[in-house]
């Protein structure tokens, strides 16, 4: 288990969070060279992907923890007096879809930020923003999660208002600034508290002293950590500035802020909740994990039915996916905690690519705004099969990674309400149906953006330039590989990160020496048993099959159709498009005419939705600290 | 040299699965079989004469010599593929449902695979109406939508109701478990507690096969068959072979769920059998209420599934829990 000082691997987290800060200040120090400043960027984030990938093998699959002393300052006397940089199975997970998304997303920024002006500073906040995620969820230590949470927090609030020019994004910005801060001002409160309880700060330490001492006070530093790092989660009720945030930033930050940015989120309630309280046993706990996650998940979908804008769209379905996630986490099985990681990556994925389709949209036509929109498939082929990957993956079609992840959660959900009350079996019911929505609203974006009628106005517009366009194919195609080969991914990635969250004495004992944890902690077991058993059946190979049949029939129907309507260049009224007498300009079926029936039948509901998103940004704020102040009652009633 | 030949033996296997039984050929013919068999009844029950048994038959046949016409405004890749993709995703949706004892896939399938499969025909024809650029379509897209949100939810219920049931102490998701906990006990259909789940069914498959009284996202009198208002020959064949199909689908999903277990120790009887549990299924869940309603209209479709049919579903979900 212990590495000696000369192991090579154990520089390499540090090094990766390292060189994406230096690669801030160095694209500073190249000035107006645009070259030079996107190349810095490009190697920064690069290098960082390729530490973490390396250490996939020593970490994930012989099961080492790697742990850091900063300075070398290493325990003393039991005590952990110096910073730990500690990389277990779980951190390496979300370090590296941290990386792959923010390496996509750099690359396709090249083209996409052309228009901009004032590029000079975007890739500073770009990789301040990347620097600060990866050194959340690298570190062991509480109080520099809480730097490195400013410095994300920050970063992301200068790129959200990056378009001076568009004053959405300065109003979103200012939103965020103050909400987030909700967050920011909860985590330093939980982690002072827990630093007069614990006198340290070093994660692995706090794991072993914490659990079993339930006291007012650290109770009250367990809703606050859960509050703070639920903010930066943006889960409900702080879902309503990730919409605002996501859909005024420009796409390639969009991607970081949803794919991202959120899932620092997830990591810190996982730490909290599984290592540094070991309050996951605890069924109150679980409880107002399963409830907060089932919460975000229906209303933010609910609100995505509703909305106008391509991307406000993507950031509502963003929080709607991380309720599935949080949901998942809360069920403390095995099973649970293998898919709401399994949807993390997923979504990572999935989203990052829709974002990036919606800035292509933007990209090519100006606007986002689904009524203007119309008709695109035929001038951009490639990113209508694009977003039609990220919307089948998102919706959870078969054989596309959101399947198996979700059916991991239905089933995960489902065995819990076997085991316990019938109450799980509405949760998989919700999920279900959120699911069903969730597809609902990706088939009115592909009505009013790439099918349907074509808008007129939008004359010559094309797919974007190969070197947006790459990026996106990165994600797609990674989209249907951790569908297609879920063994693999569950064997090597998913199933040490689930194995590492249940596994918190490991995680102390590579920190503290071996044996601190059985002597410091009151008990000891593991939570429970890290055994993945499926109650169903599903073999994604089967699935090469349909593919095979599928491209049969393209090629098939392909030539049936080139032989069959052989026709000349002009077109003819056999050609044109059945109106039904009226001009086609006056029949035009836009984005928010669609699915009436059901809109009608919950009018009340959405009505009500939509007026309480007031857009307003004392409401949120009051939002935000009543939720708060309910996780404070509540956890100091129930544990 | 026995590895090899075991290879290419399971190949076949596989190829006969796909392409003839229960694969293909099969589910093609049986279900343009239950669609006649549809059409006849509900003529008879009208007083009319009705077509031959053979006619949807002859439609298709007749429909792949046509003319297909893409519109001018159509997306025409998405605006071709979507039939195919919504045949191919049906084809592989029957080899995980075992039809008398038979599963083509030998694990057993799943039923929550079976429910997200089964929403891919659907999409399919949503996809390419929405890509044929007409208002009908559009139209008729959003409504087969709201059709999908309308029967996921008592479909959802079912499943976990029957999958409870089976379990159990535990639940299952498993169709081969299904069928294995009837085969040992009884057909849930005779299970009071499951009953009012079974006659949610019955409501359900209609919905999803997209049949009279719930095709409102068809609606021929109002919308010009909506999403293929703008489909001509081979693919429009393909779409009405889907539909056909369908009913296939989900009359066996029934058997399988309901009726499952029954067996007379011999296959091919079983296999009979199951096709004429089917047939009645059709019967009585398709063809019945064909005859005897009006279509529902678009918002009344939503509630009553969001109500009654999960209503009914709830409670046996309820009852299986708790007696």
């Amino acid at each position: 288990m212990s590495y000696n000082v000369y192991n090579v691997y154990m520089h390499f987290p540090v090094l990766a969070i390292m060189t994406l800060f230096v690669g801030a200040f160095c694209v500073t120090l190249a000035g107006k060279h645009e070259k030079v400043r996107n190349v810095i960027a490009g190697c920064a984030v690069l290098i960082s992907f390729t530490l973490l990938a390396l250490l996939v093998k020593p970490v994930m699959i012989d099961g080492n923890i790697i742990t850091y002393w900063m300075g070398n300052w290493e325990p003393v006397e039991g005590y952990a007096i110096g910073i730990a940089i500690e990389v277990d199975a779980l951190s390496l997970f979300f370090g590296l879809l941290i990386t792959i998304a923010v390496a996509c997303s750099c690359f396709y920024s090249y083209q996409y930020m052309k228009q901009d002006d004032a590029r000079g500073s975007y890739f500073t906040l770009y990789l301040m923003l990347s620097g600060g995620v990866l050194g959340i969820v690298l570190s062991g230590d509480l109080f520099n999660i809480y730097v490195m949470l400013e410095v994300m927090t920050f970063a992301a609030v200068g790129l959200t208002a990056f378009r001076t020019w568009n004053p959405n994004a300065r109003e979103a910005a200012f939103k965020y600034l103050v909400v987030g801060s909700i967050g920011s001002t909860c985590a330093l409160l939980g982690t002072a508290l827990v630093y007069a309880q614990c006198h340290t700060l070093n994660l692995a330490q706090i794991s072993a002293i914490l659990p079993g001492n339930l006291n007012p006070t650290t109770i009250l530093a367990f809703a606050l950590l859960f509050a703070g790092f639920g903010c930066k989660s943006f889960m409900f009720p702080f879902h309503p500035i990730a919409a605002d945030a996501h859909g005024a930033a420009p796409s390639s930050v969009s991607v970081l802020i949803s794919g991202v940015f959120t899932k620092t989120g997830v990591y810190g309630i996982i730490r909290v909740c599984y290592f540094l309280f070991r309050s996951m046993g605890l069924t109150s706990v679980q409880t107002m994990l399963v409830f907060i996650g089932c919460l975000s998940m229906f209303v933010c979908v609910t609100m995505a039915l509703n909305q106008h804008d391509f991307k406000r769209l993507l950031a509502f379905h963003s929080i709607s996916q991380i309720g599935y996630i949080l949901t998942s986490l809360g069920l403390c099985t095995a099973l649970g905690i293998a898919g709401g990681l399994y949807h993390a990556i997923n979504h990572t994925l999935f989203k990052g690519l829709l974002f990036l389709t919606a800035g292509s949209v933007l990209y090519a036509t100006g606007t986002t705004y689904l009524e203007k929109l119309g008709g695109l498939a035929r001038k951009m082929p490639q990113t209508t099969a694009l977003f039609l990957i990220g919307a089948f993956s998102i919706s959870g079609i078969p054989p596309f990674n959101g399947f198996y992840s979700k059916w991991i959660i239905y089933q995960a959900t489902f065995e819990k309400a076997a085991g316990g009350s019938i109450g799980y079996a509405l949760v998989t019911v919700v999920c279900v149906v959120t699911s069903v929505l969730t597809l609902a609203s990706f088939i009115k974006v592909g009505h009013s953006v790439f099918f349907g009628q074509a808008n007129p106005e939008l004359g010559n517009v094309k797919d974007p330039p190969l070197g947006m366009r790459v990026p996106m194919w990165i994600l797609a195609t990674l989209c249907v590989l951790t569908g297609l080969f879920p063994d693999l991914m569950l064997r090597y990635i998913i199933g040490p990160a689930t194995a590492a969250v249940l596994n918190s004495v490991g995680y102390i004992d590579a920190a503290m020496g071996a044996g601190y944890a059985e002597a410091h902690l009151a008990d000891p077991s593991l939570l429970a048993a890290p055994q993945l058993i499926s109650i169903g059946a599903w073999q994604p190979a089967s699935w090469l099959v349909l593919f095979v049949i599928v491209l049969l029939a393209v090629f098939l129907c392909s030539l049936l159709s080139r032989g069959n309507s052989a026709r000349g260049l002009e077109s003819d009224a056999k050609h044109a498009v059945f109106f039904g007498g009226e001009r086609a300009e006056y029949s035009h079926i836009s984005g928010g005419d669609l699915f009436w029936g059901f809109k009608h039948n919950l009018r009340g509901y959405l009505g009500f939705m939509s007026r309480v998103h007031t857009g307003v940004t004392n409401d949120y704020v009051l939002w935000g600290v009543t939720a708060t102040a309910v996780i404070i009652a509540y956890c100091f009633v129930t544990m | 040299m026995d590895i090899m030949n075991i290879d290419i033996m399971d190949i076949l296997m596989y190829a006969v699965y796909i392409l003839i039984f229960p694969g293909l050929l099969f589910t093609c013919v049986f279900g343009l079989w239950l669609a006649g068999i549809d059409r006849k009844v509900v003529a008879r029950m009208q007083h009319r004469k009705g077509p031959p048994l053979a006619q949807p038959a002859y439609d298709f046949l007749k429909l792949l010599g046509k003319e297909c016409i893409v519109p001018d405004g159509a997306a025409r890749i998405t605006f071709l593929a979507a039939p195919w993709l919504g045949l191919a995703s049906l084809v592989v949706t029957v080899l995980f449902i075992p039809i008398g004892g038979l599963q083509a896939f030998g694990t057993g399938g799943d039923t929550v695979v079976i429910l997200y499969l089964l929403t891919i025909p659907t999409l399919a024809m949503i996809l390419g109406g929405s890509a044929s650029g007409s208002p009908f379509a559009g139209v008729g897209s959003s409504r087969t939508m709201v059709a999908i949100m309308s029967y996921e939810l008592p479909l959802i219920l079912i499943i976990l109701a029957v999958g409870k049931a089976a379990g159990g102490y535990g639940v299952t998701f498993s169709l081969g478990q299904i069928t294995l906990f009837q085969y040992l006990t009884a057909p849930f259909i005779l299970d009071w507690r499951l009953v009012p789940a079974a006659i949610a069914m019955l409501f359900v498959i209609p919905c999803e096969v997209g049949q009279h009284p719930f095709d409102v996202g068809e609606a021929e009198t109002e919308i010009c068959e909506g999403p293929l208002v703008e489909y001509s020959g081979a693919p429009l064949a393909v779409f009405k072979l889907s539909h056909a199909i369908k009913m296939f689908v989900m009359t066996a999903l029934f058997s399988a769920l309901f009726l499952g277990g029954v067996t007379t120790g011999m296959l091919w009887l079983d296999i009979v059998l199951t096709l004429a549990f089917c047939s009645v299924v059709t019967l009585v869940c398709m063809s019945l209420l064909h005859a005897i309603s009006a279509r529902f209209r678009v918002e009344q479709l939503f509630k009553f599934f969001w109500t009654v049919v999960s209503g009914l579903a709830l409670v046996s979900l309820l009852l299986v829990w708790f007696c």
